[in-house]
């Protein structure tokens, strides 16, 4: 059995995927927070110079999506079919989608009024579109791929709880039913609703 | 034997990766090719509202440009040979992916002081700092994942192919990234392709 060291900042940000995945899995790893401080000593050793990185075996991974995909396929969570595979993959990329989008258009946006008009066209418009397609591609059991939990539904409930603090009110779920259940699936995944009560409390 | 649809509009963009690697790979495929005119009438029945879209046995529909790409290469047995060699073709993809995200928000960017700013940026820091990494993952041989072609070298090439477009001497200085073009452009699936292809403009 490998030993996995996970590095990133002391928060969920981008590594939080990551845990998640460890956390169905049932996978132990190392859960590495960096103090700021302690970043620029690391940073010209990791393959990009970002975070998170993943180590095992002599080896370093970056991008938080591939080694979240990596982890998950060893797990048996990334779709059971080269084609339940690549509709996790598309769900997955949906979701950088709707990130970038996010961060590009309001969390980096300086102009206040620009930001506020931005956040209303996101929550009022851009959302529900892109909710409803991602609502007729989740079964009803609440699952993207196939008829279990695999790394789509994971990626899709921690999207939406990176995006909702910065907004005035968390993205509704009303109308997409079978979103409401993909969440379920994902907080009562035993690995996960474990992870869920016992992760550190942090701003970010 | 599956049948394969990929529509796109009629340029390379984002469809072209998946067309390159169903070249590679030798796999026959449906070139369905939308003009913008008939692209508002199509959009509101497409998965997701956008293209690239891959229909499989015309049952099953695929979107997102990786996605589709990371698909057709597991057919042409171009992802990596192991799962340790598959997340470092991914690795490689995502940061060149986020590479050509920036390029198209430059693009699109209308606020003319905000464009300035962000060319700086993306010219002075991003690229030298991304394609200085790339160069270092990249083999001597001109591989990103083991001794083998990948769709993570195909992908690359792709994008820089439509960078070197407005910026002929973006690769200049890269040894191992060269050698990376030089081995997806020697590939005999693709440098058919690449005669065959129709020109566009993008």
């Amino acid at each position: 059995m490998p030993s996995y060291k996970l590095t990133y900042f002391n928060g969920r940000g981008t590594a939080e995927i990551v845990r998640l995945v460890f956390a169905a899995a049932g996978t132990e790893y190392e859960d590495v927070r960096l103090e700021q401080d302690q970043w620029p000593e690391l940073k010209p050793n990791t393959p990009m110079g970002q975070l998170p990185i993943l180590e095992m075996d002599g080896t370093m991974l970056c991008q938080s999506n591939s080694i979240a995909r990596y982890i998950a396929k060893l797990a048996g969570l990334a779709g059971k079919t080269p084609l339940d595979q690549a509709r996790v993959d598309m769900v997955m990329d949906g979701m950088v989608d709707m990130g970038n989008k996010f961060a590009y258009e309001i969390y980096y946006e300086k102009d206040e009024d620009k930001k506020a008009e931005k956040k209303k066209d996101y929550v009022e418009k851009y959302v529900p579109q892109f909710f409803s397609s991602l609502n007729k591609l989740a079964s009803d059991g609440g699952y993207f791929a196939g008829d279990e939990l695999t790394l789509a539904d994971i990626a899709f409930y921690n999207m939406v709880t990176m995006v909702n603090p910065y907004l005035e009110q968390p993205l509704s779920l009303d109308g997409f039913p079978n979103l409401e259940k993909v969440v379920d699936n994902v907080t009562s995944n035993p690995g996960i609703a474990k992870w869920l009560k016992e992760r550190p409390e942090t701003p970010y | 034997m599956s049948s394969y649809k990929l529509t796109y509009f009629n340029g390379r963009g984002r469809g072209e990766p998946a067309r390159l690697l169903f070249a590679a790979g030798g796999i026959q495929y449906e070139d369905h090719r939308v003009e913008f005119a008939e692209w508002q009438a199509l959009k509101p029945k497409t998965q997701l509202g956008y293209l690239p879209m891959l229909e499989v046995d015309g049952t099953t529909t695929i979107s997102e440009t990786l996605a589709i790409a990371r698909f057709v290469a597991k057919l042409a047995g171009m992802v990596g040979k192991t799962p340790l060699d598959e997340a470092r073709a991914d690795m490689v993809v995502d940061v060149v992916k986020a590479l050509f995200d920036k390029i198209v928000t430059l693009h699109f960017e209308k606020d003319e002081t905000k464009k300035v700013g962000l060319q700086k940026e993306l010219f002075e820091k991003t690229m030298p700092t991304s394609l200085g990494n790339l160069e270092k993952l990249a083999s001597a041989e001109g591989y990103f994942v083991g001794n083998s072609l990948t769709w993570a070298d195909v992908y690359f090439y792709h994008v820089t192919d439509m960078i070197t477009a407005n910026y002929p001497d973006l690769l200049k200085d890269y040894v191992n990234l060269n050698k990376v073009v030089g081995n997806v452009k020697s590939n005999p699936g693709i440098a058919k392709w690449l005669k065959e292809r129709p020109e566009t403009p993008f």
